[in-house]
């Protein structure tokens, strides 16, 4: 046989050893391995090599478990705080968008309420004798102050409602 | 297997400490010989692996539990080698290959291979292991130590099958020599 021949089944060994040769390859490998001497001895000492590599035994140092499992229970810990605290800012900011939207809500209504009411008002104002000062003085006093206040509590409502407080 | 790889997932994304600690016991000895076969010396192991351990608790979301977990945990502890290699070129694993691992020699002591040898093999194995191109090395180590299929293997490495499978060959190659024309 022509040294060809042993190498083309020598690396179907490789391939085999590799786990990617092909059913058929297999089978014709086997064939030629039953009258081989050579590649028989490539076969050999190629799963010398592979059960050499399983001899070797490597110290663990008995602390290291105990130290990464150490760091890992910090960094969870860490992480958690870490998360919690994330969430309740993202909570109070929450709460003061919310607050300052309501805000703006409000006095936004307050205003536009104000002046339909001061229209109304001077179309009333004839039938009824009143001059254009009283109606400017009520609309101000009975509309426009009590929805400024309102708009203006609702901004520094307490507790977790408060937005300016 | 699909529901245990399911349930570490799971673990892993709400960063269940006992499921770490269960991975940690069951995984530390693979990752320790992954990463000496990797670095070519034992000194600076033990900080990789623990550096990989709280790499898999921050990350471990992005493991989808499709795969079996040992691949990934390798991938996330290669990475974590090679960026401290690239950090510190005293500890450097530059390489001729395309992915730049190469050990540097341990300067005076003794080889973990020659420390860890436990059979008259693996003791003849020793030397050429240790002076072994890493990837080489690393290749033989995965498929033949980990049992890894050759596409676990390359996805660990970021190389192609092929390539792997040829690192396999070539591996052997260098090393077979030692046991060929011996009758023992």
């Amino acid at each position: 046989m022509n040294t060809d021949h042993h190498d083309t089944f020598q690396r179907m060994i490789d391939e085999s050893l590799a786990g990617v040769i092909l059913a058929e390859k297999e089978q014709s490998l086997r064939e030629h391995l039953s009258t081989c001497a050579r590649c028989k001895e490539y076969l050999s000492a190629s799963n010398r090599v592979i059960a050499g590599l399983s001899g070797f035994s490597f110290e663990v140092n008995p602390t290291l478990n105990a130290r990464v499992l150490a760091a890992l229970r910090l960094h969870a810990e860490q992480g958690r705080g870490i998360l919690a605290r994330d969430a309740g800012t993202m909570r109070q900011h929450g709460v003061r968008f919310k607050n300052w939207a309501a805000f703006a809500l409000a006095l936004s209504m307050s205003f536009a309420g104000s002046a339909l009411v001061y229209q109304v008002a001077t179309r009333l104002a004839v039938p009824m004798y009143f001059d254009n000062a009283q109606v400017q003085a009520g609309v101000l006093v009975f509309w426009l102050l009590p929805s400024f206040c309102s708009a203006l509590w609702l901004l520094a409502a307490p507790g977790e409602n408060r937005g300016i407080a | 297997m699909e529901s245990d790889t399911q349930r570490i997932a799971l673990g892993l994304r709400q960063r269940d400490v006992a499921v770490l600690e269960t991975l940690v016991e069951q995984y530390q000895y693979r990752l320790v010989r992954y990463l000496v076969s990797l670095l070519g010396r034992r000194d600076g192991v033990d900080d990789f692996v623990q550096e990989t351990w709280l790499r898999v608790l921050e990350r471990g979301g992005s493991y989808d539990g499709h795969s079996r977990f040992e691949p990934w945990l390798f991938r996330v502890a290669r990475n974590i080698a090679l960026d401290a290699m690239r950090k510190r070129p005293t500890f450097s694993l530059d390489s001729k290959e395309e992915d730049g691992v190469r050990s540097s020699p341990a300067s005076g002591e003794p080889s973990p291979y020659t420390l860890a040898a436990r059979t008259q093999d693996a003791e003849r194995l020793a030397h050429s292991l240790q002076t072994l191109e890493p990837v080489y090395r690393e290749a033989l180590v995965l498929r033949f130590q980990e049992e890894l299929s050759l596409q676990e293997i390359s996805a660990i490495v970021g190389a192609p099958v092929s390539t792997v499978a040829s690192r396999i060959y070539r591996g052997l190659a260098t090393l077979r020599p030692q046991f060929e024309g011996d009758t023992a």
